[in-house]
């Protein structure tokens, strides 16, 4: 299990550095932040003032160098916009977009093993086919057209939610439902299917002979079986989050790392952008880490291979 | 799996959800705008999002401009008299404090001016409003100031309505993101991300605004925001889009933005007046202000109120004849009217940017022009809007903009967008250059005569822009509000002008 730890640890190093030096040389193509920072009638002094106050005016080779040297020391920089410490920017918002992600992945999971399960125990019956059929629905609503239906449906005609906003357990419903969708319908599917052809399993048969409850055999024996791959394709799924959190945060208001990705991205804020990436992608890798730590625990093929 | 999420959920910690912070009953104004201020730096009062939340509310300059009339109102200064060309005096309120509790006086207008226009912290103010002048500011006694300038100019108390007044206790060295002001709201509480909560300071000078306290939410999406008003979670909502569905209680009001095409006069065929006349024969103003956004058509940049605007410069008439005629008569005198023109657009520039570049591109080809659309983001298109122009040949060029004059003179438009030398300039002519050093020394009556010329200069014999629209803007009020929005609503939100309706 170490063994695994420390090989996956050293292996994401490389696609970080990747990640790192992508973003930092990315956002420098995309234009000048003086355009943006600067009134439109600045003069050409001021162009230069403000680029060498933030180091804009050196070669890209060595400001490259010189903020590696500060991220070693754990510093990440100021913003252009707030002018306070890109990191601590980036740690404020990181708990919401990690509670947020949290409750969607886990209600995904819940409500993916148990309607996927009820519809693999018959296949082709009514209760199948309509879970089918709402869940690959939902897996290809855009995120975006839902939480605007959402606020118009459940806040503003119906008014039992907030629109938008972090205060009071109502505000969580719509932004926590938007983002569960597509996981949720992706995740149905999947487990379905692995339940599907664990329920026909030898193993399964055996057990049912041997006079196991049903649903111990269908909660035991077979979903400890169909776990593997849903947890994989919830592994990916959490990765995807992100993606969705930039919609989802910017609609609701909410103050997490994916609205302050896309802040920093529009204002061309440098640090709190590579600051955010940054942290985004360790939070992945370390997800990954522990998705190949729990396919360990379920499966022992994995252990003796890592081990090997 | 799910035990792992379940310890993240509880490693996280501290929770997003807390205390309602945008209730507080009757007495608290709930204003939703588009985005978080980035700061609340008074010297970066000339950003809209800092500007909206800091100017008149939580901190105040000497002298304030009346949007409506464009008049000069005294502020923290009661009166000013030009001494000479490049002096002025001004005369001090007495009896007025910080929200620190420290007096206001001469030193502290002193420390301001030199803190924004003379320091290190490279105000956005200072580059707006004061460029490359020099000016001083000293103090004489307590209640006098003088300043004087390295050049003349008479239009100093103006610049001045800029200059947001801080205590001498602020840091003169770097930005700081909650001051203290003397305005009639002082800052409680800054939750960042979350809600930013003013609260009435009682040691006002002035009358006591309605609202004891007001909190400032953001949300980037416009029908979010006015669903906000509907769903009663905010009384104020701004930025709205006329498909945000804010219904009746939508307010419209005119603003000091005026959306138009900038040609590129030195390439053919724009460099040619004749094509530039058809461009702006070929558009139908009337149709883009009825169909695609809000707004009146107007032939020239700064809105009414502005000093300088014109009021005998019409808006071109929709004429498409006489748009095909003048592109058929270059076209028989040899200019090239075959070569493509691009119209370069920005996306959310104003509600259906696109669309609106799509309804000129039809008007241009119906007169015999070929024009190709590309629309870019804000970034890209600034690369086009400001000198150096993007290197390679994009041939000639539509740029689609927008000019919002929030000072109050026609000085903030003319030379940078009309100049030779302008940094959003493409073109200019040594005759309109005259006109606009000119417009710019003269004071008063003669003042607002030369800037009115150049702009009709600029519509009869230069023809750089087709102009298109004065634009409405639109926020959406709760019943709980009364509050009339003017033109420089969008930069200046004072708290003080919403009343409670009942």
């Amino acid at each position: 299990m170490l063994t695994l730890l420390r090989r996956r640890a050293v292996s994401s190093v490389i696609p970080l550095l990747v990640v790192v030096l992508g973003v930092f040389f990315l956002a420098r193509l995309t234009g000048d932040p003086a355009n943006l920072y600067l009134p439109l009638s600045a003069t050409p002094e001021m162009r230069a003032e403000f680029a060498a106050r933030n180091g804009l005016d050196d070669p890209l080779i060595s400001q490259f160098g010189d903020y590696l040297a500060q991220v070693a020391h754990l510093d990440f920089g100021e913003s252009l916009r707030t002018a306070q410490p890109a990191g601590e920017a980036v740690l404020r918002a990181f708990p919401a977009t990690l509670q947020l992600a949290g409750w969607t992945m886990l209600l995904a999971i819940v409500g993916a093993v148990v309607i996927g399960s009820l519809a693999a125990y018959r296949p082709n019956s009514a209760t199948d086919r309509i879970a089918s059929f709402l869940s690959s629905t939902a897996a290809s609503v855009p995120d975006f057209w839902i939480a605007i239906m959402g606020v118009l449906v459940f806040a503003v005609t119906l008014g039992w939610l907030p629109t938008s906003g972090t205060s009071g357990a109502a505000a969580w419903v719509l932004p926590v439902a938007t983002l569960l969708i597509r996981p949720f319908g992706v995740l149905v599917q999947v487990v379905r299917g692995a339940m599907v052809s664990a329920l026909s399993a030898p193993y399964v048969k055996v057990a049912r002979a041997k006079g196991a409850s049903e649903p111990r055999v269908v909660f035991g024996h077979a979903l400890r079986n169909a776990a593997a791959p849903a947890l994989t394709v919830a592994g990916d799924l959490a990765v995807g989050l992100v993606n969705g959190a930039v919609v989802v945060e910017t609609i609701f208001g909410w103050p997490g790392i994916g609205k302050l990705m896309i802040d920093s991205v529009l204002q061309r804020d440098f640090a709190v952008l590579q600051a955010a990436v940054l942290l985004t992608a360790l939070a992945i890798f370390a997800l990954n880490i522990l998705v190949d730590l729990c396919h360990g625990l379920l499966d022992p093929r994995v252990r003796q291979r890592a081990a090997a | 799996m799910v035990a792992s999420l379940a310890v993240l959920l509880a490693a996280s910690g501290c929770s997003v959800a807390g205390a309602d912070p945008i209730g507080g009953g009757p007495d608290t104004l709930r204003i939703v705008l588009p985005e978080e201020p980035p700061t609340l730096e008074p010297c970066d009062a000339s950003l809209t999002a800092t500007g909206r939340v800091t100017r008149a509310n939580i901190t105040e300059a000497l002298t304030e401009r009346e949007p409506s009339t464009g008049r000069l109102e005294p502020a923290l200064a009661t009166k000013w008299t030009r001494d000479s060309a490049t002096s002025w005096t001004f005369t001090l309120r007495e009896g007025v404090t910080f929200h620190d509790g420290s007096p206001f006086t001469a030193a502290a207008a002193a420390f301001s001016v030199k803190r924004a226009t003379d320091s290190g912290i490279d105000c956005n103010v200072d580059g707006y409003i004061f460029a490359d002048s020099e000016l001083t500011a000293t103090p004489v006694d307590d209640t006098t100031l003088r300043v004087t300038t390295a050049k003349p100019d008479p239009i100093l108390p103006l610049r001045l309505s800029f200059v947001e007044i801080v205590p001498t206790s602020t840091d003169p060295d770097s930005r700081v993101r909650e001051p203290v002001g003397t305005g009639p709201y002082r800052i409680d509480e800054w939750n960042q991300g979350r809600y930013l909560r003013l609260k009435r300071f009682p040691g006002y000078w002035g009358k006591s605004p309605d609202f004891a306290a007001a909190t400032y939410v953001w949300r980037a999406e416009g029908s979010v925001r006015a669903a906000m008003v509907t769903n009663n979670e905010a009384d104020v909502a701004i930025g709205l889009a006329p498909e945000d569905g804010a219904g009746d209680r939508a307010v419209e009001f005119a603003t000091n933005e005026v959306s138009y095409l900038r040609m590129d006069a030195t390439k053919p065929p724009l460099d040619d007046i004749r094509v530039r006349q058809a461009v702006n024969y070929a558009i139908d103003r009337e149709g883009l202000v009825t169909a695609v956004f809000a707004g009146r058509p107007t032939g020239q940049l700064v809105a009414k109120g502005v000093t300088g605007h014109n009021p005998r410069v019409r808006p071109w008439p929709y004429a498409p004849e006489r748009a095909r005629g003048l592109v058929a008569e270059a076209r028989a005198d040899g200019v090239r009217t075959d070569i493509t023109l691009t119209i370069i657009g920005r996306n959310g520039i104003y509600p259906k940017a696109a669309e609106a570049m799509e309804v000129v591109q039809d008007g241009l080809i119906k007169a015999g022009l070929k024009v190709r659309i590309k629309m870019l983001d804000v970034n890209a298109w600034l690369e086009y809007l400001l000198r150096p122009f993007p290197a390679g040949d994009t041939g000639p060029t539509l740029l689609q903009a927008q000019h919002g004059n929030q000072a109050g003179d026609a000085a903030f438009t003319m030379a940078q967008i009309y100049g030779s030398e302008g940094a959003q300039s493409s073109y200019g002519t040594d005759a309109l250059d005259t006109l606009i050093e000119r417009a710019q020394l003269a004071s008063g009556g003669k003042r607002q005569k030369a800037f009115a010329d150049a702009f009709a200069h600029q519509n009869d014999k230069v023809v750089r822009d087709a102009v298109m629209a004065n634009m409405t803007g639109l926020l959406a009020l709760s019943p709980k509000v009364r509050y009339r929005p003017d033109p420089s609503t969008n930069d200046e939100m004072r708290l003080a002008d919403m009343r409670r309706a009942d």
